[in-house]
Order: C-alpha cells, then sequence, then structure tokens
C-alpha cells in the first residue's frame, strides 16, 4: 500500500467512576474550576448544569478552553505519553503536544454528574502497512532503504485517525 | 512475567473495557482476588476476545496535584510586547474597604495585537499543551490585599478601548466581582506611548465610547499606569468587594 502519515487522536472520558489517581485528579480539578469559571456566565445563579448554560448563555461555550486550565498540569505530568493506548507489545507509545478538552456534561451542585473528554492528538506517523487486524506505524521517517523501528497495535474504541496525508 | 501479576491482569481485563486499562496501583485491587464493591455498573458493551493486550510496563509516572495552570505571578508565556507589571489590591466594602486577604484574583487580557488566549474555532481544532492560556493569571490576594502579575501590555481590538478584565472570588471559590480595568488616555499616557502597537490608534475606541467604561464618568475604573517604553509599565488598580 501507498505510505501515508496519520495522526491519530485518543478520546479519553473521564467521569466518577474512573479510579485511578491521575483521572480522579483531573475529575475533581476540572470539576472545581468549572464550579469557579462557570459563575462568569451564571453571575445570577440560574442555571445548574453545563447544557444550561449552553442554551441560554452566549459564550458559554468557552468553558471547554476556560476549564481546560485545571487540567494542563496533569498534561505535563504523562512526559508527553499518551496514557491507555499500547502497542502489541504492551507499552504505551504514542506521543502528543496537541489536546483539545470537553466538557461532557456537568452540575455545579453535583460532582457525580461531571464528565469530561480529553482528546489527545498523536504527533505524525507513518503508517507502512496493515497486518492482520493491526497497523503497523512509525514515529519518524528515514531515508529509503534504511532500516526503521516500528511498532504493531489495533485499534480500539474512543481511538480514530485523525487526520491522513499521502507521503509521495 | 510471575504468574501473580499475570493472573492480575487477566483479572483487571475482565472487569474493564480494554481501552482504559491503565497500569493499576496494587492497593486498587483487594488481595484476596475479588473486586466487588467498587466502581459503578457500566453501559459499555463487550469487546472482550478482540485479543487486545494488557499493560505490561513499569508502573508510573505517579501524579501529584497540580493546580490550574493560571496560577502564577507571569502570565506572558512568550508573548511579546512592552513589560506591564500589574498590582491590584482588593478592599471589603463590608469592612471598610480595608485590605481583603485570600482572595482569589483571576485576570486575563488580549496581546499585543488584541487576540486572546483561546480555541480555535472548530472542534477539529487542537492546541498544544504548553502554552495555551497565555496572558490569563490567578494569585491569591497576601495580607494586603495584594496581587502581581507580569504580563506585557495590552494591545487593542476593533469596539473596545484597552482593558483588562478580573475576577474575584473568595477562598472558597464564590465569585464576588466581574468587572475590567480601563487605561488613562491623552498625551503622555502609557496609552499614547505604546501607541497601539503595529496597528496605531487609528480607528481606536477611546474610554467614554467604550460601551463598558463609558459610564464611568469619575474614572473608578481607570488605573494609575507610570513608567516608560524601555522600562516598562507599572499598573496599580483598588478593587473594593463585598466579602
Amino acid at each position: 500500500m501507498p505510505k501515508k502519515i496519520i495522526i491519530l487522536c485518543y478520546r479519553k472520558i473521564i467521569d466518577d467512576s474512573n479510579a485511578n489517581p491521575w483521572d480522579k485528579f483531573v475529575h475533581e480539578d476540572s470539576f472545581l474550576e468549572f464550579k469557579m469559571q462557570s459563575q462568569l456566565y451564571n453571575q445570577e445563579l440560574k442555571y445548574n448544569t453545563f447544557a444550561e448554560l449552553l442554551i441560554n448563555v452566549p459564550g458559554a461555550d468557552k468553558l471547554h478552553f476556560l476549564v481546560s486550565a485545571a487540567v494542563t498540569g496533569y498534561l505535563r505530568q504523562l512526559n508527553g505519553i499518551i496514557p491507555d493506548v499500547l502497542d502489541n507489545l504492551g507499552r504505551r507509545f504514542l506521543t502528543f503536544e496537541n489536546f483539545k478538552f470537553e466538557i461532557i456534561n456537568s452540575d455545579i451542585n453535583d460532582i457525580e454528574r461531571h464528565k469530561i473528554a480529553i482528546n489527545f492528538f498523536s504527533k505524525p506517523m507513518v503508517w507502512h502497512d496493515t497486518v492482520d487486524n493491526q497497523l503497523l506505524v512509525s514515529l519518524e521517517q528515514t531515508m529509503e532503504g534504511e532500516e526503521i523501528f516500528t511498532n504493531l497495535f489495533q485499534l480500539q474504541p474512543f481511538i480514530s485517525i485523525h487526520s491522513i496525508k499521502d507521503l509521495s | 512475567m510471575e504468574r501473580k501479576n499475570f493472573i492480575r491482569s487477566l483479572m483487571i481485563g475482565a472487569v474493564s473495557t480494554p481501552v482504559i486499562i491503565e497500569a493499576c496501583k496494587k492497593s486498587s485491587i483487594s488481595d484476596d482476588g475479588t473486586t466487588s464493591g467498587s466502581g459503578s455498573a457500566g453501559t459499555t458493551a463487550s469487546t472482550n476476545g478482540t485479543c487486545t493486550v494488557a499493560p505490561t510496563e513499569t508502573e508510573g509516572p505517579f501524579p501529584t496535584k497540580s493546580p490550574a495552570s493560571y496560577v502564577r505571578s507571569d502570565i506572558t508565556d512568550g508573548r511579546t510586547g512592552y513589560k506591564l507589571t500589574a498590582k491590584i489590591t482588593i478592599g471589603n466594602l463590608n469592612n471598610s474597604c480595608a485590605a481583603l486577604a485570600g482572595a482569589i484574583v483571576d485576570i486575563w487580557h488580549c496581546d499585543a495585537e488584541g487576540n486572546y488566549s483561546e480555541y480555535g474555532g472548530t472542534s477539529m481544532q487542537s492546541t498544544n499543551y504548553q502554552s495555551v492560556h497565555f496572558l490569563r493569571g490567578r494569585q491569591t490576594t497576601d495580607s494586603n490585599g495584594l496581587v502581581t502579575f507580569t504580563s506585557i501590555f495590552p494591545g487593542w481590538y476593533s469596539g473596545r478601548a484597552t482593558h483588562i478584565h478580573v475576577h474575584v472570588y473568595n477562598a472558597a471559590g464564590t465569585s464576588l466581582n466581574v468587572t475590567q480595568i480601563a487605561f488613562p488616555e491623552g498625551s503622555g499616557t502609557s496609552l499614547a506611548l505604546v501607541n497601539g502597537y503595529s496597528k496605531g490608534l487609528t480607528g481606536y475606541t477611546y474610554n467614554n465610547a467604550d460601551n463598558i467604561f463609558s459610564d464611568d464618568k469619575t474614572g473608578v475604573q481607570i488605573a494609575a499606569v507610570t513608567g516608560t517604553l524601555a522600562a516598562g509599565f507599572d499598573l496599580t488598580f483598588k478593587l473594593n468587594v463585598k466579602a
């Protein structure tokens, strides 16, 4: 197959049921930041949920961005490695610099209704081939004819190919 | 792999979807081998049998509590412009405007070209996490009610006078006041010296035509700003809130 350059997106969903410490910090701190920042759009405290704010208050969609400051410190702690996604050797291998934070649902009175997503965008990779049901990719390009180190992995739920470019 | 770890990894795989498999800490799994009584009933359909691998890595990195990236005194994040040091004092209207200690103060303003840090227009757009919140900061007032930010002199954009946004919260994060700080105008002022950066001041909206500041006839929203282009500027502002 002709080689392509792809960027993967992993959409990590975090809600009250997530148990691991990183997820819990992100959940709790993004909820506190939502409670603070949402007051800018809710000065009379007429609304409780993020959905109500989106429907009724112009500009409330900026809360995705404003609340994301609560998680960037935790993103730094990942040292540029996308969590959870493993190659066929059982290792995390995807690297990232770009992200997008989303509030899926929230309620200023109920942290259990606070649900967010962090979209991790991988650095560009070369998609060399598809072996069985796995993608054979490499993180770097080399000159024609040179040996190159590759990773083999399987597309899983919440992972998608975000962008694609032909490599001529 | 040790047999014990191998069995544990199978157990993890059995109770969670493959995609959220994460290196679990030992303490998250009870020693008697059961996993009852944690989490809640999920709605994710089974993808078991797709033959995905379980994590086989050294645990870590271990997360530590991290404040919002707003919490810092220098908010420039690499934006270039004339240096501006903003000293904002919070007073309490319910206590003869005496200094309010422990209040949380958020500020944000645009860069020299008049742009705010924010997400791009489309939902497909992503952002580098290192400097995404430029020119936005958060500090807690000291015993004198004072917070200090290091930033750059704000630029301007169509329809608005130069301004800095301020949001004051009490220590618990409850909003006390949302307002904006205006700049003094006229010959010799910082505004005239900076001269709108590369845009100039053609088409600029002055305070008396600004829809936020035009009703401020006495100038309570206008900060005191001193300094020079070479040395940078110092802005001082007193904001009284009901706390």
